[in-house]
């Protein structure tokens, strides 16, 4: 079998480049795999295992992907690593693996901030959510170009997540949560999986324990690590941090890009942090494993929460680390004795109270972390997924003639419904459907080379740029 | 009977398949029976528009006509054989090509398309689905059927059928020039014999007829021949009359035929009617059901190197390009390809 796989490689810094080098070595040994890119720089390891291509959106090699058995699209909310990947999947279906579940991040980035294609954007809302998507949309745009605080982008991710615009042209869908593929099962004809995210196993258990078991009178480390968006709640961190008596028994470590972290260093001062806590930013892989290796908690909170499963919280699993998680999503799904749960809403409470029970019994936070690396060997191993995935390919393969047909079906209805047109509503509603099918997915880098540096250079005068980016971190 | 004779067409665009579904309206008639033919435009690129001509056959009912039923329907070309009747008998002259045989092939533009894989899957869907409603399954050579058999697991019986004027096909002394009649496009190769005229030893000339499918190929044709420098051994001659056709056919020392995979092909029969061999090459599919090497003319590579040895040959081996002519001529006698035939076995 030979599979198109199109997602962020190594070193891009998502987890979702990750996963893709933690799975390649055992779908590799299922399926001929072509990583498709449009990075220059990747890592070489990775073409030990398959052959990797680059692509340009203005060229895409059509034959040489329908050459393949199934393209693999990897879809989560960063436009920058996802706009081409979903504009491919749009026009050369295939299955769609979900990272996040709310893509309204990646919506509206695209069409927002990358195309400054309000109308399209408001199309597509419009076509799912209706008039009340449709003004909410247009709210959410006006006052972001306004400076004004409201409907913040996790507002609007909750309320209006637009998965199914990803998933509208799909052969086949993977769930890495049991919710997604609950919340998913209903709305879609295709074939539709979950499984865990895979996460390979190679340290041994015994090396982890005597490691971590430093003794008294050293600090408890605790770890947080990943990108660092305001969902991962440092603010309330640093606040229970602040909070505890006993806080010099703690240092914590934060690994990863902080998103704005002059205001993150600002807070850590005024609480009086600056000694118990270390912001190392980006550090290789080797480094954050030898500092997970180390810690004894990890803070891996998430609110709120695009819905899916976290390479994150595998990663610190397969470190036997105990770990804070918040009880939302895929979070809340986990078993009560691999993790401590945080309340969204009792934050600080919850998070002091945990750091004192890890005070008294760090033994059985330490039996937390071996539970959940018992989970990941049984659940989460590499040859698993590989095998779901093409399992999932072959049912796809099977459904694709379907999918074609369906969609040819749906062509004439929207044709004979145009005969049928009866009031303003109808009308309105049959012309929205029409342009929804109208709007171009394949946009090409160099169709809008030109339009992008103009507007490059006009968000660099003016501040419509900033004051989008600052609406969407706004909470 | 009524019988309805399904087929497509392509505007502005004729070659054997129009013949043929003519060629069967007239056979029809002349046995007594009410024939007409019922042709759709196909169109098919983007591909989707491929589909939404395979619904719009199959949402026509022609199970009747002004109270009066159809009593037989003669399904033709994709994909107009996919229409639906409750006794349907199908003559496929060929599949959609693009979804089989040139899916991966430089002449194939369905793979081109970024929905192709999906729009080749649902063609193929259809036909392994749908081609079973007829009572009967025929196929225009053992070429079409062999494909039937490959790509769908269907079985079809190949039933040749005689080209048009068939009876008007006379042979008159050979004279210094091979014939290429057919359309200009690219799946007929006429730039293979082009660039074999550059390595032939003997002066070989051609002449072809046929008028370009797509503007601009015969531009291209006549550049590549400038540039090869066989311009002056070549002779464009585009569309001619029927009876300047069969002259030309009555006087070639032999005809060049080697088109890629051909479904039927009536060139190859032409010459067989007019005595004349013909030179074909070993992946020419159909021709290669009459055309037997060195008995009624020449099979070859797809080489340009090849080609020009064989034209050689008959430029050469005069004697013995007759001879072969000659063979071809019994041979088609031999497998009995009439009109009564073809109506005998559709009717049964």
């Amino acid at each position: 079998m030979k599979l198109n796989w199109f997602s962020p490689l190594s070193p891009a810094r998502t987890d979702i480049a990750h996963y893709t080098s933690r799975v390649l070595e055992a779908l590799a040994s299922r399926a001929e795999v072509t990583l498709w890119t449009t990075q220059t720089h990747w890592d070489e390891k990775l073409n030990s295992y398959a052959k990797v291509r680059s692509y340009r959106l203005a060229k895409i090699p059509w034959a040489e992907l329908n050459r393949g058995d199934m393209a693999i699209y990897h879809v989560g909310n960063e436009p920058k690593f996802h706009r081409s990947i979903w504009q491919i999947s749009q026009r050369h279906p295939g299955i769609v693996v979900l990272h996040d579940f709310c893509l309204q991040p990646l919506f509206a980035g695209i069409y927002l901030a990358e195309w400054r294609d309000l109308d399209a954007y408001l199309t597509q809302m419009e076509f799912y959510y209706g008039k009340i998507g449709r003004q909410d949309a247009q709210e959410f745009y006006r006052r972001a170009i306004e400076g004004e605080a409201a409907l913040s982008i996790d507002k609007m991710a909750e309320r209006y997540p637009l998965t199914m615009l990803a998933l509208e042209n799909a052969l086949g869908v993977v769930a890495h949560s049991r919710q997604v593929y609950e919340r998913l099962r209903p709305e879609l004809r295709c074939p539709l999986v979950y499984s865990g995210l895979p996460f390979p196993i190679q340290r041994k258990k015994c090396n982890a324990r005597s490691k971590r078991d430093v003794p008294s009178p050293s600090p408890y480390r605790l770890i947080v690590f990943e990108y660092l968006g305001k969902n991962r709640r440092l603010d309330s961190l640093f606040e229970s941090l602040a909070g505890l008596t006993e806080k010099e028994k703690f240092h914590l470590n934060v690994f990863g890009q902080v998103a704005d972290e002059r205001s993150v260093r600002r807070t850590i001062q005024a609480l009086g942090l600056k000694e118990l806590v270390t912001l190392h930013g980006y550090v290789p892989d080797a480094k954050l494993d030898a500092a997970l290796e180390v810690a004894h908690l990890a803070i891996n909170l998430r609110f709120p929460t695009m819905g899916e499963a976290s390479g994150t919280q595998l990663r610190i699993w397969a470190h036997g680390l105990p770990s804070l998680v918040t009880e939302t999503g895929w979070y809340e799904t986990l078993p009560g004795d691999a993790v401590c749960f945080v309340r969204p809403f009792d934050e600080i409470a919850d998070i002091q109270k945990h750091l004192r029970a890890f005070l008294a019994h760090p033994e059985r936070f330490a039996q937390m972390g071996e539970m959940g690396r018992e989970i990941l060997e049984k659940n989460h191993t590499p040859e698993q997924y590989a095998r779901v995935i093409t399992n999932l390919a072959e049912r796809a393969r099977s459904y694709r003639p379907v999918a074609a047909i369906q969609a040819a079906t749906m062509r004439s209805s929207i044709e004979m419904s145009a005969w049928l047109v009866s009031n303003e509503n109808e009308r309105d509603r049959l012309e929205l459907i029409r342009k929804k099918h109208s709007l171009i997915y394949g946009r090409t880098e160099s169709n809008n080379r030109f339009l992008r540096a103009i507007l490059r250079r006009a968000f660099r005068i003016s501040s419509w740029r900033r004051r989008l980016r600052g609406a969407y971190r706004e909470r | 009977m009524r019988i309805l004779i399904a087929t497509t067409q392509v505007p502005f665009v004729r070659g054997g398949a129009e013949g043929l579904a003519e060629g069967l309206q007239h056979a029809l008639r002349s046995h007594g029976h009410e024939a007409e033919i019922v042709a759709l435009p196909f169109k098919w690129y983007p591909p989707k528009k491929i589909l939404d001509n395979m619904l719009a056959w199959r949402l026509l009912d022609v199970t009747e006509a002004s109270g009066v039923p159809v009593d037989l329907l003669i399904g033709l070309k994709f994909p107009a054989y996919l229409i639906p009747h409750p006794n349907k008998v199908l003559w496929i002259l060929h599949q959609h090509r693009t979804a089989y045989e040139l899916w991966d092939h430089p002449l194939g533009d369905l793979i081109t398309w970024p929905d192709g894989v999906q729009v080749r899957d649902a063609v193929r869907q259809a036909d392994r689905q749908l081609i079973p409603e007829a009572k009967a399954v025929f196929a225009s050579s053992a070429n079409v059927a062999r494909r039937l058999k490959k790509f769908c697991d269907l079985e079809a019986t190949p039933l040749y059928h005689p080209p048009p004027s068939a009876e008007r096909f006379y042979c008159g002394p050979a004279e210094d020039y091979l014939f290429f009649p057919s359309r200009l496009t690219r799946l007929k190769r006429q730039s293979l014999v082009i660039e074999a005229l550059t390595q032939t030893e003997q002066a070989v000339r051609v002449k072809f007829i046929g008028k370009a499918d797509e503007p601009g190929y015969l531009q291209e044709l006549t550049d590549l021949a400038r540039k090869h420098k066989v311009s002056q051994r070549i002779d464009w001659l585009g569309h001619v009359t029927e009876d300047e056709k069969l002259r030309l056919y009555a006087h070639a020392l032999g005809v060049i035929y080697p088109p890629l995979d051909e479904d039927y092909g009536y060139v190859t029969l032409e010459g067989m009617l007019a005595s004349k061999p013909c030179i074909t090459c070993e992946d020419s599919g159909a021709p290669l059901e009459f055309v037997h090497n060195e008995q009624t003319g020449l099979v070859t590579g797809a080489t340009p190197s090849a080609l020009a040895a064989a034209m050689d040959t008959l430029w050469t081996k005069r004697e013995q390009a007759c001879s072969w002519g000659n063979a071809s001529r019994a041979l088609y006698d031999r497998l009995n390809i009439t009109w009564s035939e073809v109506i005998r076995k559709l009717l049964a």
